[in-house]
């Protein structure tokens, strides 16, 4: 009868002990996963926007439009899937990067962008307010993968000429090109 | 003892063994990272072929990741790596990557090619004239695979109205982008504004059109059915005629009663009917002008 109690009160040690390791390990994998997954982190300068200035609505539409377009641009190119490009890319930006998803799919890769940071600084806010030219200096770790096999993983810092206009509800982006320096 | 002997000399052994081992790695790192390098261009424009340099020998897969490419075939080390230009069409950075038992990588830039197109942004359609920085326009220069040209050039911009002397203006480009602002010309008509760049350029049309009303003089007679009332033809300060459409407000007081009418303009009059048998006072307004009184006695 002990026997059968140091049995069951082991078991039940060793359930709570496996339950505990379990949930740690899930709790794990999900920070990893979340880290992984955390969406990029987008600041504005708007100070040095000329000759319009840019109105506080404008400037927190901007940060926010900005972070989803790279949150799907991240995802379409680790997916290789062009149905998170639709919405806020349009124009040369949009079928750029439709044609990289296609050309990372024939060849079997994928891209990774991972813990981005974007400094973006408004340079130009059009008098009419109907274009917007950005400097973006990103930061992020890029892993490339062809297949499972990583050929690539590195920190990068890119600078990139980012040019925006107002859509219905949103800002889009309309050009994309990263250049060696500002 | 002998254990003793065994051990040491065992352990010797193993550690020279190790040591050897690690030397023979770390030498053949060297050696290999020594042997795969890949050389990329300097400089480079788009849609040039480019050519990437790799050492070494053996297979080896190439990779070349930039804006819109992701390239990968196999080559040979130690040869050159032609890569076609029309790969190189968008200008960015891009990774050359060479794999072998393991990856090397290098990043070059692709600069955009010479201008061939202007995109050109002009504001309002339509502008009442005489008004002060009514107009404006942004022309952003783009070379012929639509990479956005960043490097200062002076881009002209032509303002040109019928009857009047076209005004340029030379503005240099400030991160790809140049803009004007313009006021209106004294002038209804189209206004043609050309952006220039070397041999390329770009055209828009804004309508000037007459601005408020200047003054409204009214006349009015009696009819059957009440008083007519209309305008003398309407005019800008300009001259202008006020185009079609253009809504006048006849306000009629007879007594302590008032009525309002609203009438739009139509080829440059605006006519209103209104009914009333006793004395009338009818006035009329467009806009912030008022015009003149109109008396009118009992029928």
């Amino acid at each position: 009868m002990s026997r059968r109690a140091d049995k069951s009160s082991l078991a039940r040690a060793f359930g709570l002990r496996g339950a505990f390791w379990v949930v740690s390990g899930v709790l794990l994998a999900a920070l990893g996963c979340f880290a992984a997954d955390s969406p990029p982190q987008v600041t504005l300068d708007a100070t040095k926007a000329a000759p319009r200035t840019v109105e506080a609505l404008t400037e927190r539409s901007i940060v926010r439009d900005y972070r989803f377009a790279w949150a799907n641009l991240s995802q379409a190119l680790a997916s290789n899937s062009a149905e998170p490009l639709n919405g806020l890319f349009q124009g040369t930006a949009n079928s750029r990067l439709h044609d990289e998803v296609s050309s990372q799919l024939r060849n079997g890769l994928t891209s990774r962008y991972l813990n981005q940071t974007h400094k973006l600084e408004a340079v130009f806010y059009a008098p009419e307010g109907d274009v917007m030219e950005l400097h973006d200096t990103a930061e992020y770790d890029l892993e490339v993968l062809d297949g499972n096999k990583t050929i690539q993983s590195a920190h990068a810092v890119v600078h990139y000429i980012v040019l925006m206009t107002p859509g219905a509800d949103r800002w889009v982006v309309r050009q994309l090109q990263s250049v060696p320096h500002f | 003892m002998s254990w003793s002997i065994n051990t040491v000399c065992r352990n010797r052994s193993l550690r020279s063994t190790l040591g050897l081992a690690l030397g023979t790695m770390v030498l053949a790192a060297v050696a290999f990272s020594q042997d795969m390098n890949v050389r990329v261009p300097s400089s480079a424009a788009a849609g040039d072929s480019i050519s990437i340099g790799t050492t070494g020998s053996g297979s080896a897969t190439f990779y070349l990741i930039g804006p819109t490419v992701s390239l990968k075939h196999d080559v040979q080390l130690g040869t050159e790596i032609v890569v076609p230009s029309k790969q190189t069409e968008i200008a960015g950075q891009y990774k050359a990557i060479v794999c072998s038992e393991h990856c090397q990588s290098a990043d070059f830039f692709v600069a955009p090619a010479k201008a061939a197109s202007l995109t050109l942004l002009v504001h309002p359609s339509r502008v009442p004239v005489g008004q002060n920085d009514a107009i404006s326009g942004v022309a952003l220069a783009f070379d012929e695979y639509g990479n956005l040209i960043f490097e200062p050039s002076t881009v002209d911009f032509q303002l040109s109205a019928k009857g009047s002397t076209p005004t340029i203006r030379s503005v240099q480009t400030q991160n790809g982008v140049a803009w004007f602002r313009a006021p209106s010309g004294k002038a209804a008509g189209a206004l043609q504004i050309t952006a220039s760049l070397h041999d390329i350029a770009a055209r828009r049309v804004v309508q000037q059109v007459a601005s408020e009303p200047c003054n409204l003089r009214i006349k009015g007679q009696r009819t059957r059915k009440g008083v007519l009332v209309e305008t003398e033809p309407i005019r800008d300060c300009a001259g202008n005629p006020v185009p079609d459409g253009t809504v006048v407000t006849f306000t009629a007081k007879a007594g302590n009663e008032i009525s309002t009418v609203d009438a739009p303009v139509k080829q440059d009059v605006a006519r209103a009917q209104i009914q009333a048998k006793g004395p009338l006072v009818v006035s009329a307004a467009s806009g912030v002008v008022m015009g003149n009184e109109l008396r009118l006695e009992a029928q």
